[in-house]
């Protein structure tokens, strides 16, 4: 996948990278952004895959599972805040309570998405992230 | 917001005002001070100037005087001195004409030249000193000198004489410009006065309207203020604004003492509103919450859809010394400033009717749900099935209220009784789900719940029988409810081609009998047979379909089967079924793994034997291990462990028919309970048969029930 493409002319494309275990949710997530401004600059299955991947992708916003093997969602927002404290991020979670999305907002998530989702509930809540 | 910003533009025009009328009245003060001493100036001047006139005809007069003093040889002296004054105080009284500034210059200088011109004749006259007479004081003649200063005198009196006028001509030209130039200042100074009374009589105005203005505002701000708190008095929320320290603001709506029990909001914190009311774990999310409220980052509709305090469960005193739940909803919405947020509101409200109202809507649904379950069920079952059950559910429940209306006062019997309960609703339950009456099913298995629990008490006593009867007297209802239905579905039934359907239920009697294919008496067993057989495939599909297995039932011979016997028969295949799609069949992978066929097989064949009928019932599953059942029946404290060592393999597998014995530690609807084997064993006993179980672990289980020769049909519920 090529990093540097900027085929609307100057403006840096938002670069995407998707953390959650859940393969099919990764798939399905990348799929919805194929097409458009958003460019999808890796996928990890838990935390500590996607602080590496951050480091080496330095993404814009990332799409984050809450509940992950290794190192779980809520740690894994506060280090990448800490990596790069501009960074936009999405949890998507089916956690239902409050008190977890609460803890994702302090810890510097910017918006969250209830798993199941629809393809036009996620491209408007990244949409709203990155406005 | 806007009343203050035109509050303070009021303030400022008001102020304005008064600012204005004072720089005008100093302004018109000093430019009259101004005016007036000039015209004081010029009223001195004019007077200047009228003294002035006067003097040329003087001089000419002194001039004249003196010649004739002169003529008569009389003393000169006093006349000469008198001259020389007015000369001088012409020139002083001039001098200060000449200084002024606003007079004529043309003027002024016509006047200087001609006074100029005075000068040669008048200089050597006032030069002259000494005595112009020769001799004594009787005087004689004119000394030497004294006639050269005739001639002067002479001279100078002709010059006054003749230039007089036309000096004094010049000098009231200058007075006269002098008296216009006064009386146009005078007119100037009437004027300033005018316009500056007339402005500050504009800018009083101005300032009394703006402070009658500023009184209208003041009540209409007043009356605002009024109508808020009335507002903030009535409203069923409670309303309130978070500042930056999380602390209550000074302004509240009364429904807050109503909601918290409390009436000291202004500067409370906002963990104190909420300590004590809610778990540890929801105040600090809450608390979380409301600082994240602050940040920039997090736009309105997310923190919305993350407010942790939607439906909040609080705690609070009911005033009769308990303590009641109630469900808050909190929302809040930040008040922008210029410089981010400014305040939060909070509006709170007591949804707990609300919460309520959903639950029990929820559940009405739920239960509307299960009823077109119901329905749809029966669409698909047969009338005389849902008949037949309903019969002898009716009969099967009545013979529970039986058995709680037995006296029974020992422990013991209260076990019996719950036994005998057990037994009864498990049969009925099987029956509802066999039929896919799940709502009927459900209730039976909440009855059995209940049972469950009692017989896990360790002391029973009369009481605790009461909600069992109450939840059976719920049950009876809704079995009336079901029949009712059936009838009304019968009913809609009755117009489709299918003749059997309308006929076999008793309450359709009243259809037209010629109806052509009208069932005779003799045809009732052969259709009550092929129920049970489309009854049983459909059970065996249900139990296939719950419990994630593949089975085929092939029945053979039913349509054997003696009316006296049906209901048995049907009881104990429903039962057997249903043990072998629970324990017996095994899942897919399993059966494939042991190379057996992936479908799992059960047969049931009734016939004809030498002594009356036989039963055979058999699964290709996984069969018995007398094992398993010997630990089962420890485990359950039915035998102890020396007792289980001392049976043999057969003494094992009859432990299945004992009451109570189960081998499956989880309770579903179709097994697990532990009754149903026991029930068949006691049925077919009752007919006078027996029954028999044998297995091979791994490759089937096979149950043979020997039943006698049929009697006359015994009353069968």
């Amino acid at each position: 996948m090529s990093t540097d493409s900027n085929p609307d002319g100057g403006r840096r494309q938002v670069r995407l990278l998707i953390v959650d275990d859940s393969n099919i949710v990764r798939r399905r997530i990348e799929r919805s952004q194929r097409l458009g401004e958003i460019e999808v600059v890796g996928t990890a299955s838990n935390g500590i895959e996607a602080l590496e991947l951050a480091r080496r992708t330095d993404p814009d916003l990332v799409t984050m599972d809450l509940t992950m093997p290794q190192m779980d969602g809520i740690e894994c927002i506060s280090r990448l805040i800490e990596l790069k404290p501009s960074m936009r991020i999405l949890v998507i979670s089916a956690l239902a309570d409050k008190a977890t999305a609460v803890q994702a907002m302090e810890q510097g998530a910017n918006g969250f998405l209830h798993k199941p989702f629809t393809d036009r509930q996620l491209n408007d809540a990244i949409a709203e992230l990155i406005s | 917001m806007q009343l203050s910003g035109t509050d303070r533009n009021r303030r400022f025009l008001a102020a304005g005002a008064a600012v204005a009328v004072v720089a005008v009245m100093a302004l018109v003060l000093i430019a009259g001070f101004r005016l007036a001493t000039r015209i004081r100036a010029s009223v001195s001047a004019l007077q200047t100037t009228s003294v002035l006139q006067t003097y040329p005809a003087v001089i000419s007069q002194q001039l004249a005087a003196l010649r004739g003093q002169l003529d008569t040889l009389e003393y000169s002296g006093r006349v000469h001195g008198e001259l020389a004054a007015t000369v001088a105080d012409f020139n002083k009284d001039f001098a200060t004409i000449e200084r002024r500034h606003d007079l004529d210059p043309a003027a002024i200088h016509r006047a200087q030249t001609l006074w100029r011109s005075y000068q040669p004749a008048l200089a050597p006259v006032l030069a002259f000193s000494g005595e112009p007479y020769d001799d004594t004081d009787t005087g004689s003649s004119l000394s030497s000198s004294g006639r050269v200063y005739y001639d002067q005198v002479r001279r100078a009196a002709i010059f006054a004489a003749e230039n007089a006028t036309v000096l004094h001509r010049q000098l009231a030209i200058l007075s006269a410009s002098l008296q216009a130039r006064t009386s146009a200042a005078a007119a100037r100074l009437r004027t300033l006065l005018f316009v500056g009374v007339l402005t500050v009589l504009a800018l009083a105005m101005a300032a009394l309207y703006l402070q009658l203005a500023r009184g209208r505002h003041e009540r209409a701000a007043r009356e605002a203020q009024e109508q808020t708190r009335d507002i903030l008095k009535t409203v069923r929320e409670g309303f309130f604004l978070l500042d930056a320290d999380y602390r209550i603001g000074s302004v509240w709506s009364e429904a807050l003492t109503r909601l918290f029990g409390r009436s000291d909001f202004a500067g409370l914190d906002f963990e104190e509103l909420l300590r004590n009311k809610v778990s540890p774990e929801t105040l600090a999310t809450a608390v979380k919450y409301i600082k994240l409220l602050w940040g920039e980052r997090a736009r309105e509709s997310l923190m919305k859809s993350i407010n942790p305090l939607g439906q909040l469960e609080v705690s609070m005193d009911n005033g009769r010394g308990g303590r009641e739940s109630r469900y808050l909803q909190f929302d809040f919405h930040r008040v922008m400033g210029p410089k981010g947020v400014k305040h939060v509101l909070c509006a709170v409200g007591d949804i707990t009717s609300n919460v309520l109202l959903a639950r029990e809507l929820q559940e009405a649904q739920e239960n509307a749900h299960s009823q077109l379950d119901m329905m749809v069920g029966m669409l698909h079952a047969d009338p005389l099935q849902v008949s037949t059950f309903l019969d002898s559910a009716s009969a099967g429940l009545k013979h529970v209220n039986t058995i709680l209306k037995e006296p029974a006062r020992t422990d013991a019997e209260f076990r019996k009784k719950l036994a005998g309960l057990s037994r009864e609703l498990h049969s009925i339950k099987g029956e509802a789900s066999a039929l896919n009456l799940m709502s009927i099913a459900q209730r039976v298995h909440h009855l059995e719940d209940m049972v469950g629990e009692l017989k896990g008490k360790s002391e029973l006593t009369g009481n605790d029988f009461l909600p069992v009867v109450l939840k059976l007297d719920e049950l009876l209802a809704h079995l009336r409810g079901v029949r009712e239905m059936t009838a009304r579905l019968v009913t809609l039934k009755d117009g489709s081609p299918e003749p059997g359907a309308t006929m076999s239920v008793p309450q359709l009697r009243v259809v037209p009998t010629e109806q052509p294919g009208a069932p005779s008496a003799t045809e009732r067993p052969a259709r009550a047979a092929g129920d049970l057989a489309t009854m049983l495939q459909q059970l065996a599909a249900k139990l296939a379909q719950d419990h994630g297995k593949r089975i085929t039932l092939t029945l053979s011979g039913l349509a054997e089967v003696p009316d006296a016997y049906l209901a048995t028969v049907k009881d104990c295949v429903i039962q057997m079924l249903r043990n072998a799609a629970v324990h017996g069949i095994e899942p897919s992978e399993a059966r494939r793994a042991t190379a057996k066929p992936e479908v799992g097989e059960v047969r049931v064949d009734f016939h004809r034997s030498e002594k009356g009928y036989e039963l055979l019932f058999q699964d290709d599953g996984a069969g018995l291990s007398p094992e398993a059942l010997k630990r089962a029946a420890v485990r359950k404290n039915i035998l102890t462990g020396e007792e289980a060592a001392a049976l043999d393999n057969r003494a094992a597998l009859a432990l299945i028919f004992r009451p109570g014995f189960s081998t499956r530690e989880e309770v579903s609807m179709d097994a697990g309970r532990g009754v149903g084997m026991d029930v068949i064993a006691r049925a077919v006993y009752a007919l006078g048969g027996k029954i028999g179980v044998s297995t091979n672990p791994g490759r089937f289980t096979r149950f043979k029930i020997a039943l006698p020769e049929a009697r006359q049909a015994p009353a069968v519920a």
